[in-house]
């Protein structure tokens, strides 16, 4: 239960706050979304597989979500920044997918 | 001294797809697991501290998406802004280039009254002008009034997105050559006058005369001889190239006489050479 109003708390507060990034945080924003949506996954799918753990969640949520926005600025910093927020995107995309087909297979053994 | 070669084990068929595999196989964090194995099933939600930083964390990532969408629909209108004002600025540069014209066409009358008081009233001076007035509506200096033909030609009204089927820079190009070899004195297409130096060129979708672009349909006007004109040009090739053009490929082709036709000069031409008289 936590975990859908702990998400529909903060998607509320997002649209009543109306919170502006600082525009150099900005191109990081959507990058930083795909990785935070890779871990969410992630971590459904091991709540579903019973290993779920609070710690390992938060730890991997923030590094996830960090790594993926320092990969692109670092990129950035080296003028490939576009190939690599691909790159990103396509790693975690695959990594989605396959949550999802699991999480998929776990819900309605399909 | 004996040489012993490592003899490879089996290989396995995709081991040059590590990478690939690992994404494919292992997409959880392999923490979650390591943890769950060290950790009692019933231990594990003894932290209860941890609840309050999941509910932080989860909080955080509604409040990323909510951001995240917040701003994508927040840049939307200043794109559509940005590019209504680059629309305007292009309507407002063109009518400074129409400006610019109207000026240039202003001046190049003023040029031929000075011209004429120039030369004053003698024998020779009289022939040169004659001469003058005999080349300058041949070359597009001149305005040019009388009658000729209209050719109206456009797409064929079936086009997809066949380029086969519409009207291309080349057919354009045909056609005004076709009115030349036929004896028009002077061309234009949708009133841009035509001079030797002009260029009938594709940029893009558009067909552009004197590079500024054309809409459909392309309304062509020549001023010759009416007589002879709309005969010549359908026995000549670009008459042929058109006829087989609305043929086979529905394009619209008509050709009608025009009592009288008026065609502005072409304000592109200017002075490149000139010498002075009896040399």
């Amino acid at each position: 239960m936590i975990p859908l109003v702990g998400l529909a708390v903060g998607v509320v507060l997002g649209l009543l706050l109306q919170p502006t990034l600082p525009v150099g945080l900005q191109p990081y924003l959507p990058i930083a979304i795909v990785a935070a949506l890779d871990a969410l996954f992630g971590a459904f799918r091991a709540y579903l597989e019973g290993t779920f753990t609070d710690r390992v969640f938060v730890v991997s949520f923030v590094s996830n979500v960090f790594i993926a926005a320092l990969i692109v600025w670092v990129g950035d910093q080296i003028g490939v920044g576009s190939q690599l927020s691909t790159g990103v995107v396509v790693v975690l995309g695959i990594r989605i997918f396959t949550n999802v087909a699991a999480i998929r297979r776990a819900l309605f053994h399909a | 001294m004996r040489v012993t070669r490592d003899v490879p084990g089996p290989r396995r068929v995709d081991a040059s797809m590590d990478l690939l595999n690992q994404i494919l196989h292992a997409p959880v964090d392999p923490d979650y697991a390591r943890v769950a194995a060290g950790v009692a099933p019933g231990d594990r939600r003894h932290a209860r501290g941890h609840h309050w930083w999941l509910a932080l964390v989860l909080v955080l990532a509604g409040t990323l998406f909510a951001v995240g969408a917040l701003q994508t629909n927040r840049t939307r209108p200043v794109q559509a802004s940005e590019r209504t004002e680059l629309i305007q600025r292009i309507q407002t540069a063109e009518g400074e280039q129409d400006a610019l014209r109207r000026q240039v066409e202003d001046l190049d009358a003023q040029n031929r009254r000075l011209r004429s008081t120039a030369l004053g009233g003698d024998d020779a001076s009289k022939a040169l002008e004659t001469r003058i007035d005999q080349l300058g509506p041949l070359v597009g200096l001149a305005p040019v009034t009388g009658p000729g033909v209209v050719v109206v030609v456009d797409d064929a009204p079936t086009t997809g997105d066949d380029s086969r089927d519409q009207v291309l820079d080349l057919d354009l190009q045909v056609l005004a050559n076709g009115l030349w070899t036929s004896g028009a004195e002077a061309v234009s297409i949708n009133g841009h006058r035509l001079s030797a130096l002009t260029a009938i060129r594709g940029a893009g979708d558009a067909i552009t005369v004197d590079y500024r672009s054309l809409t459909r349909p392309y309304r062509v006007e020549a001023v010759g001889d009416p007589r002879t004109l709309q005969a010549r040009l359908a026995e000549s090739a670009a008459g042929a190239w058109w006829n087989d053009l609305s043929q086979n490929r529905g394009m619209t082709y008509q050709t009608s006489d025009a009592s009288r036709l008026v065609l502005d000069s072409d304000p592109g031409i200017t002075l490149r050479y000139a010498r002075t008289v009896g040399r």
